[in-house]
């Protein structure tokens, strides 16, 4: 049919200017025709000659298509969501403003040199959120209850093999099946405030690099002072605390976050914090409290309703996007010092800066662009074990052609021990730890829109900041991980 | 210290300056005139999610009624769902109808998605338009996997102010109506404007020469006169393909890229047509009363602001409204001048780099001329900028 089809395409084209137009056919002006392609209306117009395409040849076979039903692994490769829509589930939840997410990060990850030996270890995460939107459950505009929780699995390969203090992976914790959180979110004013009440991780929106988020290292997504700082490590993952936090827009390009919370997620006996709040339902208010503020600042993002005049080489969708945040915490709890001679010290902080800044981005409407980024945090080096840690690093979206939603990065996370911890190694004949770094390069390999693989390395500098954690006089050579992560969304 | 006094020269000097203020405050209120429409916009109000019960997502096309008649009244907006419930793109067969007189919400048709009538079955494009009569009409651009591999040549569907499916019409001049229509409706008889963007276009898979999929330069607007006889469904009296050689392209993310956005001139002695494969607009004279193709007419304007416009309306002062593909932006231009006047960011999605990219498709002013409706389509809103 081949060749019906291309004298087909030349009876349409006959219409366009040439000089076949004074004798074109009845048939070209008949009423609305169904699709019956037969032979004779074409034979009928095999008089008008067909010009060649200016593009490449392509069969028209699109009147010949008959409808499919689809049926629940159609376009898997090309949803977003592995499970599609779970035979009418998801709709049907949908309905009632109910939306439900389940995803599962595993990864394996190998220490070949240093630290505590060498070894592998595979680690787990998967986790399921549901959500409800009031406006479309019960009429309510604005409003967003959000219930999550996670299934920890595997073993972690920081505490057997590396014993360094950046942590090898974010998702490394005990297993277990725990809460982790729970709260009702409510927009004000155009969705300018918004007000969030519950049991909340604060490593979701506090200190956040955007840029950082892209590597496997702990310490690029909660950062060493916090982790090690606060109390249990604070409400992170895998830990959550009760409390209540206030966003609100200022100006299109200043966001001011401030919130209170519960100053222990996990507190009681065991060293192992998460082992003190296994299940994640141990909500408690009687552990003094973290007070954290931040203020957010948005360059060339711009605001719904900016205006953009033409020409403008510096205008908003010219300039490159930055987010610049500047932060504090405070938790009034009592903390010991770390001489370990008895004294204690009421309350502690931090202040922390991040930055994360889009620095090359060669077409506009490509995906395809450079970004940088940096984070320092500072904490008084008496009471806390970490004085000083900070992240920088580099993130290429869309290395290559066609792979759009790819990512590179090079990234660095340092870690400074407190001075008086340092001096209490050296008051116990121990390795006086120091600093670590850790270096780690990672590309991110988006398979299908559900499923990504990470490959990933990590090189630290100085693991256990110098002293072996388990043998406290003893050093540790450095440390060089690699590993696989992949990520499902169902 | 002697105290501070005006002196008389002093006043004078406070009097000239006071005035010369006043005179400049007068000229600059003067000079105040909106440039265009876009400035007068103060807020966009999300109205309602257009996802229905059977879960039909990516809403492309929006209609104003202009009468009450069945199930919509007067100043409802329906708006098409091109996907269906597992987001693949080409498989959507719902209209849902937004009443803002009560901020609900109600399914106006949910059209069979194995429609014989139709080739390829339905996928409900950009193409919709309600008459003055009570009919609607509306264009499919189907799949059956959410690609362009299996991508039929569609129809234009006709349903009754009840949602029914009363006829469709089809033919060798419609290959996937895809952009939203130019209608002039007189009552009892109407001409409809409709891009055809399926010409040629293959698999997005099938690469050209330069890594991506070629574009062919055959997508049309098809003019088609219908007459619409009192109490029965319009009939097609005459179609001519009035404009020709746009450029249509098959895309792994956004399925098909074609002409997307039509609108008449107020004196309709031009059609203004989007097209966005060439990053351009273009005017076809004459298009109520044309009998060949003028090709791809005359070009407007490119490039500057626009980055693959595609639908486009008419503001009440002349100027065109067009919304871009890449970026979250409606751009206005002064189609007497050809020029480019600005752009307002609508859709500041920062999920999409640029944001709001791929966000926006249908935009159609209301009826009173005060504000413009549009779509957001990664998160399935109808919005309203007012």
């Amino acid at each position: 049919m081949k060749l019906a089809s291309s004298i087909a395409r030349g009876a349409k084209r006959g219409l366009h200017g040439d000089a076949q137009r004074g004798a074109r056919m009845p048939s070209l002006r008949r009423l609305a025709i169904h699709t019956a392609f037969a032979c004779a209306s074409i034979a009928s117009t095999s008089a008008v000659h067909a010009q060649s395409s200016d593009a490449t040849e392509a069969p028209e076979a699109d009147l010949k298509i008959q409808a499919q039903p689809t049926n629940q692994w159609t376009g898997i490769w090309t949803r977003q969501n592995l499970l599609g829509d779970i035979g009418g589930v998801r709709p049907w939840l949908n309905k009632y403003g109910i939306s439900f997410g389940l995803q599962e990060t595993s990864e394996y990850l190998y220490n070949t040199r240093g630290g505590l030996g060498t070894g592998g270890a595979y680690d787990g995460l998967t986790t399921m959120s549901l959500g409800l939107d009031t406006q479309k459950a019960f009429g309510l505009p604005g409003g967003n209850f959000n219930v999550s929780a996670f299934q920890i699995h595997g073993t972690n390969l920081s505490t057997r093999h590396l014993g360094t203090l950046n942590t090898a992976s974010g998702i490394e914790a005990d297993d277990t099946t725990r809460l982790w959180e729970l709260w009702y979110q409510q927009a004000f004013l155009d969705n300018r405030v918004d007000v969030k009440v519950g049991q909340q991780s604060l490593d979701q929106e506090f200190m956040v690099s955007s840029y950082a988020g892209t590597f496997v290292n702990t310490m690029f997504g909660w950062a060493g002072v916090p982790s090690y700082d606060l109390p249990a490590g604070g409400p992170a993952y895998p830990l959550s605390s009760l409390g209540v936090r206030v966003r609100a827009q200022i100006t299109p390009s200043i966001t001011t976050l401030v919130g209170v919370f519960d100053g222990n997620p996990a507190p009681g006996n065991n060293p192992d914090p998460q082992k003190n709040n296994a299940s994640g339902t141990n909500f408690n208010l009687h552990n003094g409290a973290l007070y954290i503020g931040e203020v957010q600042y948005a360059i060339n993002q711009p605001g719904q309703g900016a205006m953009e005049m033409p020409g403008a080489d510096k205008s908003t969708s010219g300039g490159l996007p930055g987010t610049y945040r500047l932060g504090v915490w405070y938790n009034n709890e009592t903390f010991a010092d770390q001489l370990q001679d008895g004294s204690t010290h009421r309350g502690d902080y931090s202040f922390y800066a991040v930055a994360d800044q889009m620095v090359w981005r060669p077409d506009p409407d490509e995906p395809r662009s450079i970004g940088v980024f940096a984070r320092v945090m500072g904490a008084p080096g008496d009471r806390n074990e970490v004085s000083v840690s900070a992240n920088a690093g580099v993130v290429m979206k869309a290395p290559f052609k066609g792979r759009d939603n790819d990512s590179v990065g090079i990234g660095l996370a340092y870690i400074k021990v407190g001075n008086h911890a340092t001096a209490f190694d050296v008051n116990n004949g121990f390795v006086p730890r120091g600093s670590e770094t850790a270096v780690e390069a990672t590309y991110q390999y988006q398979v299908t829109p559900w499923w990504q693989l990470q490959a990933d390395a990590q090189y630290t500098f100085n693991a256990g900041a110098g002293q072996n954690p388990d043998n406290p006089t003893q050093a540790l050579r450095n440390t060089f991980v690699i590993g696989m992560r992949t990520n499902i969304t169902f | 210290m002697k105290p501070l006094s005006l002196t008389k020269s002093g006043a004078r000097v406070a009097l000239a300056a006071a005035a010369a203020a006043a005179a400049l405050a007068g000229t600059q209120a003067a000079c105040a005139e909106p440039q265009g429409f876009l400035e007068t916009v103060h807020k966009h109000t999300t109205l309602v999610n257009t996802v229905p019960d059977n879960g039909d997502q990516n809403p492309y096309a929006i209609a104003v009624a202009p009468v009450t008649s069945g199930a919509f009244k007067k100043g409802d907006v329906l708006v098409d769902n091109f996907n269906n419930s597992t987001n693949l793109q080409g498989t959507g067969s719902t209209i849902v109808d937004y009443h803002p007189d009560t901020r609900q919400m109600t399914t106006f048709a949910t059209i069979p998605r194995d429609l014989k009538e139709c080739p390829g079955g339905i996928g409900l494009s950009t193409a919709m338009t309600v008459l003055k009569s009570g009919w609607v009409i509306v264009g499919s651009t189907p799949s059956n996997d959410g690609t362009t591999s299996t991508k039929g040549a569609g129809c234009l569907i006709v349903l009754d102010n009840q949602g029914k499916v009363v006829s469709t019409i089809t033919g060798e001049n419609i290959n996937d109506p895809w952009g939203n229509m130019a209608v002039v409706d007189n009552g009892d008889s109407a001409t409809l404007f409709v891009s055809m963007a399926g010409f040629g276009v293959g698999r997005a898979d099938a690469l050209g020469p330069d890594g991506d999929p070629p574009v062919f330069k055959q997508a049309t607007v098809l003019r088609l006169d219908l007459d619409v006889p009192a109490g029965k469904p319009p009939v097609v009296k005459k179609q001519t393909v009035v404009a020709s050689g746009f450029g249509a392209q098959a895309d792994k993310g956004v399925f098909l890229i074609g002409p997307t956005g039509l609108a008449l001139s107020a004196d309709h002695k031009l059609l203004y047509v989007s097209d966005a494969i060439g990053n351009r607009v273009n005017a076809i004279e004459d298009p109520l009363t044309r009998d060949f193709s003028a090709g791809v007419g005359r070009q407007l304007t490119a490039d500057g602001l626009l980055h693959r416009p595609l639908a486009m309306d008419t503001a009440p002062n002349g100027h065109l409204l067009v919304t871009n593909a890449l970026n979250g932006q409606v751009v206005e231009i002064d189609p007497a001048a050809g020029k480019q006047i600005y752009a307002r960011w609508i859709d500041t999605d920062k999920a999409q780099s640029p944001p709001g990219s791929g966000d926006l498709f249908g935009l159609v002013m209301t009826p009173e001329g005060d504000g413009f409706y549009y779509v957001e389509d990664d998160v399935n809103t109808l919005v309203l900028a007012k």
